[in-house]
């Protein structure tokens, strides 16, 4: 696998003491392990948007950067569909008004996913197991409907398809009520960079406790990784 | 401990000694070694007493290092705290000792469990339990119950816990499993599942493996050998505790969901080892394991056959739950039953319902008629026959019973293509048709025939097996 653990490591050295990393950086360490995420810029807080979307391309999405908040859409700290800079600076004056209450590091605007089904890949180490790699139908729902399939690292392509398998939606993405089948081998691939061997569980689980991608959107053109937590172990730092 | 160990003196000990058992009294020490005699144990075996010349007829010796030679497997029934001593004098005469006292980690004493591991180790021997019950071994003649039988046979079992151990051989025995060994492993402070594992799949003796397992501390390392083993040998796990809610405080949506289910789950998936909920769910799919040979065409289809109407429709529900289809039989097959001209009331569509007037004709022998059209019919896996004893019982021809089941054992074909066979004897417990009903189930499993008491058990039995055929087959 073509990852670059190196950069992963430094990345995560660099947040030693805190519980989780920044979502920007758990997309960063994402994407050293090939997951495809979202192009993306971080502005401080109470800094102007000015030319800092400069290059990226609308819609948008505006996400709070805050280590305390936990699921940020929870709190209404995620706007979705913002045509450009202007709606970006406009979104950030108001989340910050309803967020007042929270110490906000910044503000986290990315390019918004094409829409497709939501998928969630995560990942647990299990005291007895070790490193293990979860999928399911995901959202903010996952834990309601719990469609979720779980394999101990490193899984094999043949256990991924397995999984996926096992889940009772995943219909959902063969092309369920006349919607356009997606691509099951990315999503495949995704587990794999993720939960197999070579892959971010098996190089990282003497520094990630905990992982969550979701939700993953999957298109009928690939995967994108639209929200990412990596929980760091505690005996770490 | 990395270094290799040879099992063969624990799973076939070839001289045994015992701690604890009394000069006078008698306690479960002077069981195992009545059970020795009773059993017929050929090797030496040695009593370990402080006084007495002998116990229970065997010589006694004041203490494990006094022994004559270096015995393979101890049984030690002495209080918890007694023990590490008497161990860490055992000047290497053990190779592996069974410590059966309670009172270690499961009771809060864990300092006084490491010692005992070390004390082990310090006397150059093996460790199983403490806080279990024995060993049983069919080849060596040991056993750790009184009056099960000695018959060897091809199921290896591990069990975490020893009074489920002693459930295993004893339900085990009665429903036809012939064992090769069982090993009780209590708290697995020295070796465990993990360090078990490797050698039963390595035993020839054993062709099917089953675990009861609570605990498994390397789950990793267990998880990694049964994976490598890929399922060539069939591996049941009756895992208990698996609903325990996941008492690990979490920061992910995912950490909330990884509980023990789910991981056991994924290790069942990635390994082919089968995973059943319940004791009787455990020792059905081992039968079926012990008596079936795994199809290389996963199974699917089956055909059901035998007497009762309602019994029919819901046996046809319980195997399409399982995960089989009952399909129509093709047209040659029917052709032929129908030629048989079975009187009104009976059905030869799939499944084929007999009313018991019908296996009447010819003194029971029409059953393997029946058969013999279903089980040359191209594309069946399975061929379950069922039979409700007290209603064919009933009639005065005491041969109709048996003429069935023989025709039927006789009708099932030949050769590595042909369908499993099971037999369902259902029976309304009276104790004289339960006793007829273990008279042909002993048949029925001399020729191979695994017997089950309801088609659901059978049904989910099978589906035991086809999912190991369908990992050995996707492999």
């Amino acid at each position: 696998m073509d990852a670059d653990i190196a950069k992963a490591r430094a990345l995560i050295e660099a947040s030693a003491g805190r519980v989780a990393l920044s979502e920007d950086d758990a997309k960063e360490v994402l994407a050293c392990f090939g997951l495809r995420v979202p192009r993306r810029v971080v502005i401080g807080f109470g800094e102007p948007v000015g030319l800092a979307l400069d290059g990226l391309e609308g819609p948008f999405v505006l996400k709070v950067v805050a280590p305390s908040i936990l699921h940020k859409s929870d709190v209404g700290g995620v706007t979705l569909g913002l045509g450009d800079a202007g709606a970006v600076a406009d979104a950030i004056d108001e989340m910050a008004r309803r967020l007042s209450g929270h110490a906000i590091d910044g503000w986290l605007v990315e390019e918004m996913a094409q829409a497709g089904p939501e998928i969630v890949i995560g990942a647990t180490v299990d005291p007895g197991f070790g490193p293990n790699v979860m999928v399911g139908l995901g959202g903010v729902l996952v834990e309601l409907f719990e469609d979720v399939c779980f394999g101990i690292c490193p899984i094999t392509p043949g256990d991924a398809q397995r999984m996926l398998d096992s889940l009772r939606g995943v219909r959902l993405l063969r092309g369920w009520r006349g919607a356009a089948a997606v691509d099951e081998a990315a999503v495949i691939e995704a587990m794999l960079r993720i939960g197999g061997e070579g892959g971010l569980m098996m190089a990282l689980s003497d520094l990630v406790a905990e992982l969550d991608v979701n939700p993953l959107i999957v298109s009928t053109r690939g995967v994108m990784a639209v929200d990412a937590r990596i929980v760091l172990r505690g005996d770490h730092g | 401990m990395v270094e290799t160990v040879d099992f063969a003196p624990l799973f076939q000990p070839r001289s045994v000694a015992v701690v604890g058992a009394s000069a006078s009294a008698g306690g479960i020490a002077n069981n195992f070694l009545r059970n020795l005699r009773e059993d017929g144990f050929a090797g030496p075996v040695y009593a370990v007493h402080p006084t007495a010349a002998s116990v229970e007829g065997w010589p006694a010796y004041p203490t494990l290092a006094a022994l004559p030679e270096t015995v393979d497997y101890a049984y030690v029934s002495v209080a918890a705290g007694r023990t590490p001593d008497l161990l860490r004098a055992a000047a290497g005469r053990v190779r592996f000792v069974q410590v059966i006292a309670s009172g270690f980690a499961e009771a809060g004493e864990a300092a006084l469990e490491a010692d005992l591991v070390a004390a082990c180790h310090e006397g150059g021997m093996r460790l199983l339990g403490p806080n279990c019950l024995g060993l049983y071994s069919a080849r060596a003649g040991v056993s750790f119950i009184s009056g099960v039988r000695m018959e060897a046979g091809g199921v290896g079992v591990l069990s975490q816990s020893g009074g489920l151990g002693a459930d295993i051989l004893r339900r085990g025995q009665m429903r036809g499993l012939r064992f090769s060994s069982l090993v009780t492993m209590g708290n697995a402070a020295d070796l465990g599942p993990a360090d078990l594992l490797q050698p039963l799949l390595d035993d020839a003796d054993t062709q099917v493996i089953g675990l009861y397992l609570e605990d498994v501390k390397q789950g990793r390392r267990f998880f990694e050998i049964l994976r490598a083993a890929g399922a060539r040998k069939p591996v049941v796990v009756l895992k208990g505790g698996r609903t325990e809610a996941g008492a690990r405080a979490s920061a992910s949506h995912t950490g909330a969901l990884a509980q023990d289910d789910r991981l056991w789950q994924a290790l069942a998936r990635q390994t082919g080892a089968v995973l059943v909920d319940t004791l009787n769910r455990f020792l059905d799919a081992l039968l079926a394991f012990q008596c079936l040979t795994p199809r290389a065409r996963p199974s699917e289809n089956v055909v059901l056959f035998g007497n009762g109407g309602g019994t029919s429709v819901l046996a046809s529900d319980a195997f399409s739950r399982a995960g089989f289809a009952v399909p129509k039989l093709e047209d040659e097959a029917l052709a032929q039953l129908e030629a048989l001209k079975l009187p009104p009331g009976s059905s030869v569509a799939n499944p084929i319902d007999t009313p018991a007037g019908t296996l009447r004709q010819e003194r029971g022998a029409i059953g393997g008629r029946i058969l013999a059209a279903v089980a040359a019919a191209p594309g069946i896996d399975a061929v379950v026959m069922h039979l409700n004893m007290p209603v064919i019982l009933a009639y005065s021809d005491p041969d109709i019973l048996p003429n069935l089941i023989r025709g039927a054992l006789e009708a099932r074909g030949a050769g590595a293509g042909r369908p499993h066979f099971i037999l369902v004897l259902r029976s309304d417990g009276e104790l004289s048709i339960e006793a007829e009903k273990q008279r042909y189930r002993a048949t029925a499993l001399s020729l191979g025939v695994p017997v089950f008491d309801e088609l659901s058990d059978a049904a989910d039995a099978l589906a035991c097996l086809a999912a190991h055929e369908r990992f050995r087959h996707g492999a």
